[in-house]
């Protein structure tokens, strides 16, 4: 912890070379992980991290840095290194510091520190004996794990703000590896909340998803690979919305929109997508594995809507790199934890609802994929050129789902796609993820309703769609 | 720093045998936009990694402050988490090896050089790759990274090792336009002797990678020969050496499974371990404490060993190869550092070898698109068509599938220009008989 008489030291010593904004991140976090491998404990670890970063802005120059030294000395080498980066006079002074009250919209009810290694371990092994029970002898590894971590913020800015919030977090993952005389196939699920342990005692069940887990491995393992080319491409609902992540989410954020880096900066109340798609990054969805409510620099959570009708119409922006934009953050600012420097990023990001059924979409679709299980990927937000796996997909022939393939990768440019979305469906759902950029590894929510895409480069080994 | 109170009161606690692994880290980056410094970072860091024995189990935890507090946390955690282990696999804390040898990947002469002329270098950097070429329009960011670390195990049986190594890197990216197409290009520059950094070649590389792929379109999908360069194979080939992780084999995952001293590439394809070697890489010995030593993984297209740690050591009756890896809780294996042995013949004698073929110059979304249990992969490609046997138009939105043992396999002639890249891999650029591309 750190004591308000001491921030308001650290925050005003960092204004003293001419700086405009101060702030100082002090982060108290642990986080535990078991890890069952073919059905035996193999791995139980416990992490704890607690350390300040410490931000001084001045226009659009930005210094970080960050230590675990707490004392008043330590924190105060700190800052005289970062504010030697100025020679200005200063131009700011703070005399105190006002809580920022929000309501919590994510509460948590048990906290993950009262739930002890066996109810861990037990729920993990639900899973793990519905998939031995399952008697598949092409099954030959199966891993199932459960990690909680649980993180204390607090923040004092020169704005005279000051925050201080807990997270808890919780997910399951199960991967299977199944294996035949011509190879593996490995397949993965990994549900997660920002909520206790109720979530997988009511909204998820252990033993579905590992059976759904060891079920889609053995499909692929038999599935033939998939074709490539050019063809339609029906995406299914939850994951397939790292489609949007990629094309269209990290080129959203002002990290790269503030200089002009991104292939939509600059297009605000342009059509950038179909007119039937509509796409938010909302902050605040109740106890959502990306929700927040007050962001890394003390803005508040919002619903922010990205693309109404085809229209951009917002980004995901951060204090900083909204001075280039001329405009304030809108709560998107996040960071993996106090060694990085915070920016703009997504939350819980997704396409709206659509008027048309999944099953209007496979119906409509003469030949083509679909995509049902994904990977994630990776994007260029300057050329929007970007790229995401399918772990799981189906031909579709004259409306109907047909055989499964394997090792498909769908590329193209971000906003080409967007524009070729021809049908939306109402079956959005959430699926769980983590998010790598420059700010690190940062929890997010993937979503969409089933949607069709009209044409999408494929990447497979099965030669030609027949 | 000071650990007898954590040996002391771990032996209280009934922990048997307990072990430190400690980094300390000061690091300093920064980043340069239209003239400006426009972020940068200066840090110092703790990790401490525990572990210690119970009954033959093995708990860890770890942390970044050092105190008696969170000597006292780690201690209550390994407790916690190895009274839940119920692995058999034989655990170990090691004594230590009879004889380590000496590597130097401390470089004091780099701490001489001042901020101000790392910011400089920043300058010119940016400003060169911004006039090279009237199509570049904006330098996408130019930045340098530099780190310091000091590492340490101890642990209550004796062992006492310590290593200290540094490293800086420049990275640069540009974008390059033309009519309406848009592309970027990098390069990444690392080593930890600044004299070697070469400001105008570097300069030309990122702007050349940017230019050079305006006006690609796509090829026809096809199976065609290809060339693959250095930065391609580097990242086919770290996930093609995972299969020699004992572990794996192990557990059954591993396309190298019954495939000692075997054909798991073509005879062109030499690839060793060697951590020894002067590189910013070299370590004298694993995340164990282990001594380590260079040794071949394939040598002309067989494969030589698996790679171990002390427990899939023991699990097969042989000897740690010195590769332990930490991530996370757990002791798992990886390489130090990759080295492809390097050919007699140039890229250009590739090309005019191949003929007709693409030339593969980055792939992009390994994470997702390549399997590595079943060494499937289906990934974003950029590259070039070749004519003739010399580079021709570039390559848009193009994806290249195939499996890696079969593109291994498949090597037909092995490059001479060896590049060493931040994954810790040395190779050259290869030519394979065919490959798998998707386009129109």
């Amino acid at each position: 912890m750190i004591s308000k008489t001491l921030a308001l030291t650290v925050v005003n010593e960092a204004l003293a070379t001419g700086a405009d904004y101060s702030e100082i991140f002090f982060e108290d976090s642990h986080s535990q992980t078991v890890q069952i491998e073919n059905g035996k404990v193999e791995v139980s670890s416990s992490s704890s991290r607690s350390g300040v970063g410490l931000r001084i802005l001045k226009g659009n120059r930005c210094v970080y840095g960050y230590t675990n030294d707490l004392s008043k000395k330590g924190l105060l080498d700190l800052v005289c290194s970062l504010r030697a980066s100025f020679d200005g006079e200063r131009a700011v002074r703070v005399s105190g510091f006002e809580m920022i009250r929000c309501r919590n919209r994510n509460p948590i009810r048990r906290s993950y520190d009262e739930v002890g290694l066996e109810e861990r371990i037990a729920l993990v092994k639900e899973g793990i004996d519905e998939i031995r029970s399952m008697n598949e002898s092409s099954i030959v590894r199966t891993v199932g794990a459960f990690q909680s971590d649980c993180r204390y913020v607090e923040l004092f800015n020169s704005k005279g703000k000051r925050f201080r919030r807990r997270t808890e977090f919780g997910r399951l993952f199960y991967t299977v590896v199944c294996a035949d005389e011509k190879g593996f196939e490995t397949s993965f699920s990994g549900p997660g909340c920002q909520d206790d342990m109720t979530y997988f005692y009511t909204k998820v069940n252990a033993r579905e998803t590992a059976r759904k887990t060891a079920k889609t491995g053995l499909k692929m393992l038999h599935a033939a690979e998939c074709p490539s080319g050019k063809m339609p491409v029906v995406i299914g609902n939850g994951w397939g919305g790292v489609l949007f992540h990629e094309a269209c989410g990290h080129a959203l954020e002002a990290t790269s929109v503030a200089k002009n880096l991104s292939c939509f900066s600059g297009k605000i109340g342009e059509k950038i997508a179909s007119e039937i798609v509509t796409a938010y990054d909302d902050s605040t969805i109740p106890n959502a594995w990306g929700s927040i409510d007050i962001d890394d620099e003390g803005n508040p959570g919002e619903k922010r809507c990205l693309i109404k009708n085809g229209v951009l119409t917002d980004y995901m922006v951060d204090d900083f790199n909204g001075r280039r934009m001329g405009r304030g953050g809108n709560g998107s600012c996040r960071r993996q934890n106090y060694r990085y420097c915070p920016t703009s990023r997504m939350s819980n990001t997704y396409i709206a609802n659509g008027k048309n059924t999944p099953e209007d979409i496979i119906a409509a679709t003469k030949l083509g994929l679909y995509a049902v299980g994904f990977k994630g990927g990776s994007v260029d937000p300057a050329t929007g050129e970007f790229n995401f796996g399918c772990s799981e997909a189906y031909i579709i022939r004259d409306g109907k789902i047909c055989e499964p393939v394997k090792g498909a990768m769908l590329i193209g440019h971000g906003d080409e796609i967007l524009k070729n979305i021809d049908m939306v469906g109402n079956d959005l759902d959430l699926g769980q993820g983590m998010c790598g950029s420059i700010s690190g590894s940062i929890r997010t929510n993937v979503g969409q309703p089933t949607l069709r895409v009209r044409e999408l480069t494929v990447g497979g080994r099965g030669g030609e769609l027949k | 720093m000071r650990f007898d109170y954590f040996f002391r009161r771990a032996k209280e606690c009934g922990i048997e045998d307990a072990e430190l692994y400690v980094t300390s880290t000061t690091s300093l980056s920064m980043s340069l936009f239209h003239g400006e410094i426009d972020q940068l970072s200066q840090n110092t860091s703790l990790s401490v990694i525990a572990r210690g024995m119970v009954g033959g189990k093995c708990g860890s935890a770890s942390c970044d402050v050092w105190d008696r507090s969170k000597a006292d946390y780690l201690i209550r955690e390994i407790l916690a988490n190895a009274a839940v282990i119920e692995n058999d696999d034989p655990q170990f804390l090691f004594e230590g090896s009879p004889r380590y040898r000496r590597v130097n990947t401390f470089n004091a002469q780099l701490s001489s050089v001042s901020l101000d002329e790392k910011k400089n270098v920043l300058l010119s950097l940016e400003d060169k790759i911004r006039h090279y070429d009237e199509r570049i329009t904006e330098v996408e960011g130019v930045s340098y990274s530099e780190r310091t670390y000091s590492t340490v195990i101890r642990n209550s049986k004796g062992l006492k090792l310590s290593q200290k190594g540094n490293y800086f890197y420049f990275y640069g990216g540009a974008v390059a336009k033309s009519g309406e197409q848009v592309k970027t290009g990098g390069e990444l520059f690392l080593d930890n002797d600044f004299s070697k950094f070469d400001l105008d070649a570097f300069a030309k590389v990122v702007a050349e990678n940017a230019i050079a792929q305006l006006g690609g379109e796509a090829c026809e999908s096809s199976t065609y020969p290809a060339v693959l360069s250095q930065e391609v194979v580097s990242s086919l080939l770290s996930s093609y050496i995972h299969s020699a992780d004992a572990e794996e084999v192990q557990k059954r995952s591993s396309l190298f499974i019954n495939r000692l001293n075997k054909a798991v590439a073509s005879s062109k394809v030499t690839v060793e371990d060697r951590p020894l070697d002067k590189t910013v890489f070299a370590r004298a010995f694993d995340d164990e404490g282990v001594a380590t030593y260079n040794k071949p993984i394939i040598r002309n297209g067989r494969l030589k060993t698996y790679l171990y740690n002390l427990t899939t050591a023991a699990k097969s009756g042989t000897k740690s190869t010195g590769n332990a890896s930490r991530r996370g809780g757990k002791i798992g294996v990886a390489p130090a550092f990759l080295s492809m042995k390097p050919g007699t013949m140039t890229q250009e004698d590739l090309f005019r070898l191949m003929g007709n073929g693409v030339f593969i110059t980055e792939i992009h979304g390994m994470h997702a698109g390549l399997n590595p249990q079943s060494g499937n992969f289906s990934l974003q490609s950029t590259g070039f068509l070749v004519k003739d046997g010399r580079r021709d138009r570039p390559l848009d939105i193009i994806t290249v599938s195939g499996n890696l043992m079969e593109l291994f396999k498949d090597v037909t002639e092995v490059g001479s220009d060896l590049r060493t890249f931040p994954s810790s891999v040395s190779c050259p650029s290869v030519l394979v008989r065919k490959l798998k591309v998707a386009g129109k």
